[in-house]
């Protein structure tokens, strides 16, 4: 038999998707990573809060509400991470001067426009809940319209915290479903990628936690990180699974991420998926955390939450390249 | 009050000798940058030798009656116009490049003064009772301009009984361009 071929030629000149897709670059990703962390710290920070003053768990008690030193660091990186964040997702617009018209409309279809609000939204109650858990230093400085703004409040910080780990949790999703909308990408069109976002950056969260807090703290931002890095294994197992099994789009783009020897920064896709991302990123941490727990002492105890936090930004690298250089939905 | 319009194309690949006149003739009527284009021909070829077909014709945007572009727009920019067209109010428009990956036809692209551009189907000619820029310089009748809410409709005409089909019609866009296979037999 004959073989038959298909040979398209075509005139259509647009850097912007031929050869493939180019829209985003760095900004996009770095952004999806400091987003998700800063989620994740609002979720972790806002459930030991919780925890503490409505069950009296936590590692230690500092007599102000906070379960500890690690909670006040947090609540204060999470809503600085944000902005920073929204940073880079403000440099990558073609109009940055048009940043206002996300402001004066709701498209409720759209996803991208629910996550901007929600991005406003984020701050209020953060940045309050930041200043409530670090109130004793703010007393000192004894300025007028804060300690009104303490006092005001002081007896609110649990429905402030419950708020605020929804919040966290929303913030978390919309990083991944900001890209699991688009239909016409076929790596991106999963419904699990909010999850697997959320999950990640509440493990990043905890990695950095882990990394900032006193020796006696320590364990607990372990074993928070440790479970989160094992929803996240069953999270990344099922997108890959549901990618694999899917129809040819979606099978053939979870392909090229999982096999592809298309390259970033000099190494292939498959690399940086199972040699970075999972065994150096998820992996070795959850033994190193593992290892930790079961009282084996582990003379650099920087690098696991170092290596949480290489994975997680590899993993948005990785989504928002891969997803790029796939062929648009056929 | 004039009945509402519902614009769209007929596209007849059989007599689409690729001639590129549409491309240019849109250049030079809506001011596209160099390097970027609102339309293109493909040309397609398929089968074995000598046991070859081939397919000419003229790709844009398909002014989708569902279109991704729009509903993932997070400022409106992107719009329906009510004539059956999908418009983009750049004076709305981020540049924030959602659509851009929203489109599965891969039709738009990123102005470099900073908003997203793509075929209008030259709404301003429409307005105007013109026929689009690419229509009126086709040399062969291979582009039309037909609105589907015409009662005599001349699309129904060009189109009965030969094969017609849509482009990724399972996107579910619904999109508002009928392509003439260039495998219709002569004279169908």
């Amino acid at each position: 038999m004959t073989e038959t071929t298909t040979e398209i030629i075509s005139t259509k000149l647009n850097p912007n998707v031929l050869p493939h897709l180019h829209i985003w670059e760095w900004h996009i990703p770095l952004y999806l990573f400091l987003g998700g962390m800063a989620g994740g710290l609002l979720v972790i920070t806002s459930i030991m809060i919780v925890l503490k003053r409505r069950f009296g768990i936590g590692p230690r008690d500092e007599g102000d509400g906070c379960p500890c030193l690690a909670v006040r660091i947090g609540s204060i990186l999470s809503p600085v991470l944000l902005g920073v964040g929204m940073l880079f997702l403000f440099l990558d617009l073609a109009h940055p001067l048009y940043v206002w018209a996300f402001y004066t409309t709701i498209q409720p279809t759209s996803p991208m426009s629910a996550g901007s609000w929600i991005l406003i939204a984020f701050f209020p109650l953060a940045v309050l809940q930041a200043m409530l858990v670090n109130k004793k230093f703010l007393r000192e400085r004894n300025i007028g319209i804060v300690n009104k703004l303490i006092d005001w409040t002081e007896d609110h910080l649990t429905p402030v915290a419950l708020v605020n780990a929804h919040i966290g949790v929303g913030i978390g999703i919309y990083t991944g479903i900001l890209l699991s909308f688009f239909s016409a990408r076929p790596l991106w069109s999963s419904s699990i990628l909010g999850m697997l976002f959320l999950v990640s950056g509440i493990s990043s969260a905890a990695a950095l936690m882990l990394l900032l807090a006193p020796d006696d703290e320590k364990p607990t931002y372990s074993m928070i990180d440790a479970n989160a890095i094992w929803i996240e294994l069953v999270v990344v197992g099922l997108f890959v699974l549901g990618g694999i099994t899917g129809p040819a789009n979606s099978s053939g783009a979870m392909m090229h991420l999982i096999a592809g020897d298309y390259q970033m920064a000099g190494l292939s896709y498959m690399i940086w998926f199972w040699g970075i991302f999972v065994a150096l990123g998820l992996l070795v941490p959850l033994l190193l955390e593992f290892l930790e727990a079961a009282g084996v002492h582990i003379k650099f105890p920087q690098v696991a939450p170092v290596l949480v936090l290489i994975g997680g930004l590899v993993l948005r690298f990785l989504i928002v390249f891969a997803g790029q250089t796939y062929h648009t939905f056929m | 009050m004039a009945k509402q319009k519902n614009y769209g194309m007929v596209i007849d690949t059989r007599v689409c000798v690729a001639c590129s006149a549409c491309v240019y003739a849109c250049k030079s009527e809506n001011g596209v940058p160099e390097g970027y284009c609102r339309d293109w021909v493909v040309q397609e070829t398929e089968g074995a030798y000598p046991k070859l077909r081939m397919e000419n014709r003229s790709e844009r945007c398909q002014h989708c009656e569902n279109a991704p572009c729009v509903t993932y727009c997070p400022t409106g920019a992107s719009h329906y116009a009510g004539d059956g067209t999908v418009q983009v109010n750049r004076y709305r428009c981020t540049g924030c490049k959602a659509c851009l990956a929203a489109c599965p036809y891969d039709a738009r692209y990123v102005h470099p003064e900073g908003y997203v551009d793509k075929c209008s189907l030259c709404k301003h000619r429409l307005e105007q009772g013109l026929e689009t820029a690419c229509v009126s310089v086709c040399p062969t009748t291979s582009l039309n301009l037909v609105d589907f809410n015409e009662p005599e409709a001349k699309a129904d005409e060009m189109m009965n009984g030969k094969e017609v089909y849509r482009q990724k019609e399972h996107a579910g866009t619904n999109p508002s361009l009928y392509w003439i296979s260039a495998s219709n037999k002569p004279g169908a």
